[in-house]
C-alpha cells in the first residue's frame, strides 16, 4: 500500500470515528471531539486529492571529466542542470510562455556572446537597465536575477559553462564552449572566461 | 539493609493504597525516556556532531510537532492578552462590570496556558540542541546577545503577569485600578517583544542577513533586521488576536452546547459572540499583512517567492483558500445567526440581504479556489488546450483571486455592520444623508474592486501587484476607516426596537464557534509548513545547506495529515488547560454570578443600550 492511499485510509478511519460519535454518543464533549475528527479528517482527505510534490534537494551532476568528450555532451549535462539545480526555469522560458516572469531565453546563444552569459551569470547587475516608464529622469531597474555562482544555487564554473554549452545549442549556434575548459578538481583554473567567484559564506546576503 | 527493606514494603503498601497509579505511571515514563539513551551513545563518535536522530518518528516530525506545539500556545498566550487587556479597559471606562468580568476569566485562561507554554518551548530547545547541534551553535553564535534579552523579558512577563492576576481583585478601586490597567499595558507590552525577539530567529533562516565584522551585538541587530522580520511581526501579531479570539469563542460555544441553565447559556452566547467578533476583527486586516509578507519574499529572493506560489506549494495556496473561504463563511454565518435568533421577529426582514450575501461569499470562494493550472491528462490538456481550462482559467491568476479576497473582506465587514445596526432606529437628523453615503461608499468600493481587478488581465505585472493591488487593498481599508466611525455615530443616539435576546441560539452556533477556530489553527499549521518549505533544502537560506537525510519538504497530503494531527494535539491540550482552570469554579458550586451582571438583552462590543448593566 502506498503512503498516500495508508493516509487516506486513516484520515477515512478518522471521519467514520467522528460520524460514529456524533450518531451515538450523546455526552456533549464527546460529541465536539467527534466533530473536529470530522473536520480535520476531511481537511487531511482534501489535502491527499491535490497533485503530491515533495521538493527534494537538487540532484548534484557529476562530472567525470574523462567521460565528457565533446560540447555536446557539456549541453546535454547543461540542459540537466537548468532544469534542476540551476533552477532557471522557475523564472525563465525556453519559447514564449504566460506564466514566465523573466525573458525567454529562446535563441539568446545567438544574440548574446559567451562572456556577456558568463557575465549576466555572474555579475547580474553589472549590465543594468534604465527605466524611462515614469516622468523624470530614469530610474535604475536593477536585476531581479540572482547571482547564480553564489548561494543558494551556487553553480560551479564547469556547471555554468555546460549552462551557456546548453543556451547555445539550443539556439542554433555552434557551441563555443569546450570540454578542454573544464576545471579538474585540484588543479589550478585556466579558463579563457572569469572565474566564478567563491563567497564564504558569511558574507552578508544584500537586502 | 533492613531500613532498606522497610521502604519496599512501603511501596509495596502504596501498590495497594489510593496512590497505586503512581508507580505505573513513573514507569510509563521511565519507558517513554529510554531513547534518550541512544542520544548519548552518538555522542561517543569521532569529530563534531551534526545532526542526531530518534527511531520511529524520526527528529524532524517530533520537533515539528512540539515546535508546532509551542508556536500555537504562543500565538494564544500574547493574543489573549491584547483584548483581555482592552475588555478590562471597554469595562473601566463605559462602568461595564461584565467585561471586567470577562477579561479576568480571559486572564485565568492565561495563567494556565502561560505555563505550558514555557514547557513546550524548554522541550523544544533541549530537542533543537540534541538533533540539531551544528545549526544551534551557528544560531547560537549570531543571537547570543538576543537570547539574554529574551530571558530578561520573560522575567519580567512572569512577574506582571503574576501581578496583573493576582492583583486583580485587590486593585478594583481608583488609583489602584488605573495601576492595574497600565500593568495590563506593560504585559502586553513584553509580550510583543517576547514574540518579535523569536520571530528574528526565525525569519533570519528564511532571509538571512549576516555580516562577519563588527561587535556581538551588531552582528545579532544585522540579523535581526532582516528583510522579513517586520512583515512576520505584523502578521503574527494580528494572527494570534484571531487565534486568541476564535478559541476564547470555542471555548464559550462548548460551555454555551453544555450549559445547564438559563444564566449559562445566556453567559456563554455572549461570551461566544465576544470572541467571534474579535476573531473577524482581526481576520480582516489579517490578508493584507499576509499580502505584505509575500511581497517582502519576492522582494528579497523571487526564487523563494516563485517556490511559494508558483513552485511545488502552489497547490497548498488551494488549501488556504478553502480554509479562509470556510472561515469567512463560518464567521457569517455565526453573525446571521446571531441576528435571526437574538433579535426577535428579524427572520424574514434580514433573509434576502443574508442569502445575498451567502451568494456572493460562495461565487468568491469558487474564483479563490480555482487552481492556475489544473492537473489534466495529456488527452485533456489537448482539448483544453494547455493545462489552463479555457473559461476557469481566467479564474485561476493573482488578479482574480485579489479581487475576490477583497470582496468577501467587504462583504464580512458588511455582514458585521448589519449585525451592529440590527434591532435599532436612527434619530439623527442626518441619519438620511449618512445612510445614503454609507451605500454609496461601499457599491463604488465593491465597483472599484471589481474594475481594477479586470484591468489586472491587460497591463504588465509590475503594475499589477504595485499599483492594483494595493489600491484595491487601500478602498478596502477606506471603507473601514469611514463606516465604523459613522455607524458608530449614528447608533450613539439611535433607538433600540428590539432588544436583543441571549442565551436562544440553535446548537449548530456552537458548532460554528468550534469550527471557526478549527480552521485558524489548521490554517496557521499551513503557513507555518509553507514559510518553512520556502527554505527547501537549507537550515538557513543560502547560508546553512540541510546535510540531514530530511533535506527534503514532504508532500502536501503527508505534511497535511501531521498538520491534522497538531491541530488536534492543540485542541486537547486547550481543552485540558480550560479544564484545569475552571476546576476550581466547578468545585465552588459552578457558574454563581451576580444576576445584575448578566447581559440579558445588550449586545457586545457591537452597541446596544448597556445602561442596564452599569456598575
Amino acid at each position: 500500500m502506498s503512503e498516500v492511499a495508508m493516509l487516506q485510509l486513516i484520515g477515512l478511519l478518522v471521519v467514520c470515528t467522528g460520524i460514529s460519535i456524533l450518531l451515538f454518543i450523546r455526552a456533549q464533549f464527546a460529541r465536539v471531539i467527534g466533530f473536529v475528527a470530522i473536520v480535520l479528517g476531511l481537511f487531511s482527505l482534501v489535502a491527499l486529492a491535490v497533485p503530491q510534490m515533495a521538493s527534494l534537494p537538487p540532484a548534484e551532476e557529476k562530472f567525470d571529466i574523462a567521460t565528457v568528450k565533446t560540447p555536446t555532451d557539456m549541453a546535454a549535462i547543461g540542459q540537466k542542470i537548468f532544469f534542476s539545480k540551476g533552477q532557471c526555469a522557475l523564472c525563465h522560458s525556453i519559447g514564449p510562455s504566460e506564466s514566465a516572469r523573466c525573458p525567454d531565453l529562446k535563441g539568446i546563444g545567438a544574440k548574446l556572446s559567451r562572456e556577456f552569459i558568463f557575465e549576466s551569470l555572474t555579475q547580474p547587475q553589472a549590465y543594468i537597465y534604465l527605466d524611462y516608464r515614469h516622468e523624470g529622469p530614469p530610474k535604475e531597474y536593477p536585476a531581479r536575477m540572482p547571482y547564480i555562482n553564489k548561494n543558494p544555487i551556487g553553480l560551479s564554473k564547469n556547471e555554468i559553462l555546460s549552462v551557456i554549452a546548453f543556451l547555445q545549442q539550443m539556439s542554433g549556434e555552434p557551441i563555443s564552449v569546450s570540454p578542454s575548459e573544464l576545471e579538474v578538481p585540484g588543479q589550478s583554473p585556466a579558463a579563457p572566461v572569469k572565474a566564478a567567484v567563491e563567497v564564504p559564506v558569511t558574507v552578508a546576503h544584500a537586502r | 539493609m533492613r531500613h532498606q527493606g522497610g521502604m519496599i514494603q512501603r511501596l509495596l503498601r502504596a501498590l495497594d493504597g489510593p496512590g497505586r497509579w503512581l508507580p505505573g505511571l513513573l514507569l510509563g515514563a521511565g519507558i517513554l525516556a529510554l531513547p534518550s539513551l541512544g542520544f548519548a551513545a552518538e555522542g561517543t563518535q569521532a569529530g563534531p556532531t551534526e545532526y542526531r536522530d530518534i527511531p520511529g518518528i524520526g527528529s524532524r516530525n517530533l520537533v515539528w510537532i512540539i515546535a508546532q506545539l509551542h508556536l500555537l500556545l504562543a500565538g494564544f498566550v500574547l493574543g489573549v492578552p491584547i483584548f483581555a487587556w482592552l475588555c478590562e479597559v471597554v469595562g473601566w471606562k463605559g462602568g461595564e462590570k461584565r467585561y471586567d468580568k470577562l477579561a479576568k476569566e480571559f486572564t485565568k485562561l492565561l495563567t494556565s496556558a502561560y505555563a505550558t507554554t514555557a514547557l513546550f518551548g524548554g522541550i523544544l530547545l533541549f530537542l533543537l540542541i540534541a538533533f540539531y547541534p551544528k545549526l544551534m551553535n551557528y544560531l547560537t553564535d549570531i543571537f547570543f546577545p538576543s537570547f539574554i534579552f529574551y530571558c530578561i523579558l520573560f522575567l519580567l512577563e512572569t512577574a506582571t503577569l503574576y501581578l496583573y492576576w493576582y492583583g486583580w481583585d485587590a486593585m478594583q478601586d481608583g488609583n489602584k485600578k488605573t495601576f492595574h490597567i497600565f500593568l495590563g499595558f506593560l504585559l502586553n507590552f513584553f509580550a510583543f517583544f517576547i514574540m518579535i525577539v523569536p520571530n528574528s530567529w526565525a525569519t533570519f533562516q528564511a532571509s538571512p542577513v549576516v555580516i562577519a565584522e563588527g561587535t556581538d551585538l551588531q552582528r545579532a541587530w544585522a540579523a535581526t533586521w532582516n528583510p522579513t522580520w517586520w512583515p512576520v511581526n505584523i502578521h503574527r501579531l494580528i494572527a494570534n488576536v484571531v487565534l486568541g479570539g476564535y478559541i476564547c469563542g470555542a471555548y464559550a460555544g462548548i460551555r454555551y452546547l453544555s450549559a445547564r441553565n438559563a444564566e449559562e447559556r445566556d453567559h456563554y452566547d455572549w461570551m461566544g459572540y465576544v470572541g467571534n467578533f474579535i476573531g473577524v476583527f482581526g481576520l480582516l486586516p489579517l490578508p493584507f499583512a499576509g499580502y505584505w509578507l509575500m511581497r517582502e519574499i519576492y522582494q528579497y529572493n523571487q526564487q523563494m517567492g516563485i517556490t511559494l506560489m508558483g513552485g511545488f506549494l502552489s497547490w497548498l495556496f488551494i488549501l488556504q483558500a478553502m480554509l479562509i473561504g470556510v472561515l469567512f463563511l463560518g464567521s457569517n454565518y455565526y453573525f446571521w445567526l446571531g441576528i435571526t435568533h437574538r433579535i426577535p421577529g428579524s427572520e424574514m426582514k434580514y433573509r434576502k440581504p443574508i442569502m445575498t450575501m451567502l451568494i456572493i461569499l460562495l461565487l468568491c470562494l469558487g474564483v479563490w479556489m480555482t487552481p492556475h493550472s489544473l492537473v489534466a491528462s495529456l488527452e485533456e490538456a489537448r482539448k483544453m488546450g494547455g493545462t489552463h481550462h479555457p473559461l476557469l482559467g481566467v479564474f485561476g491568476v493573482m488578479s482574480a483571486k485579489m479581487t475576490v479576497a477583497n470582496l468577501m473582506i467587504l462583504v464580512t465587514f458588511m455582514s458585521f455592520i448589519m449585525y451592529w445596526r440590527a434591532g435599532k432606529q436612527e434619530t439623527a437628523t442626518w441619519a438620511k444623508v449618512a445612510r445614503s453615503v454609507m451605500g454609496g461608499v461601499l457599491v463604488l468600493a465593491g465597483i472599484a474592486v471589481i474594475v481594477l481587478g479586470v484591468w489586472g488581465y491587460f497591463v504588465p505585472a509590475i503594475i499589477r501587484i504595485n499599483y492594483f493591488s494595493t489600491s484595491q487593498v487601500l478602498i478596502v481599508l477606506f471603507v473601514m476607516l469611514t463606516i465604523t466611525p459613522l455607524t458608530a455615530l449614528l447608533l450613539k443616539s439611535a433607538k433600540t426596537t428590539t432588544e436583543m435576546v441571549w442565551g436562544r441560539m440553535p446548537p449548530r452556533a456552537g458548532y460554528a464557534l468550534v469550527l471557526n477556530s478549527v480552521m485558524v489553527i489548521l490554517l496557521m499549521t499551513l503557513m507555518g509548513y509553507a514559510r518553512s518549505s520556502s527554505r527547501v533544502h537549507w537550515h538557513i537560506y543560502g547560508v546553512m545547506r540541510d546535510s540531514s537525510q530530511y533535506a527534503f519538504s514532504p508532500a502536501l497530503g503527508y505534511a497535511a495529515a501531521f498538520m491534522a494531527l497538531n491541530t488536534f494535539l492543540f485542541c486537547m491540550l486547550v481543552a485540558f488547560i480550560f479544564w484545569v482552570a475552571t476546576m476550581g469554579d466547578k468545585a465552588k458550586g459552578g457558574h454563581t454570578s451576580d444576576k445584575a451582571e448578566l447581559p440579558h438583552g445588550i449586545p457586545a462590543m457591537a452597541g446596544g443600550a448597556p445602561d442596564r448593566d452599569r456598575a
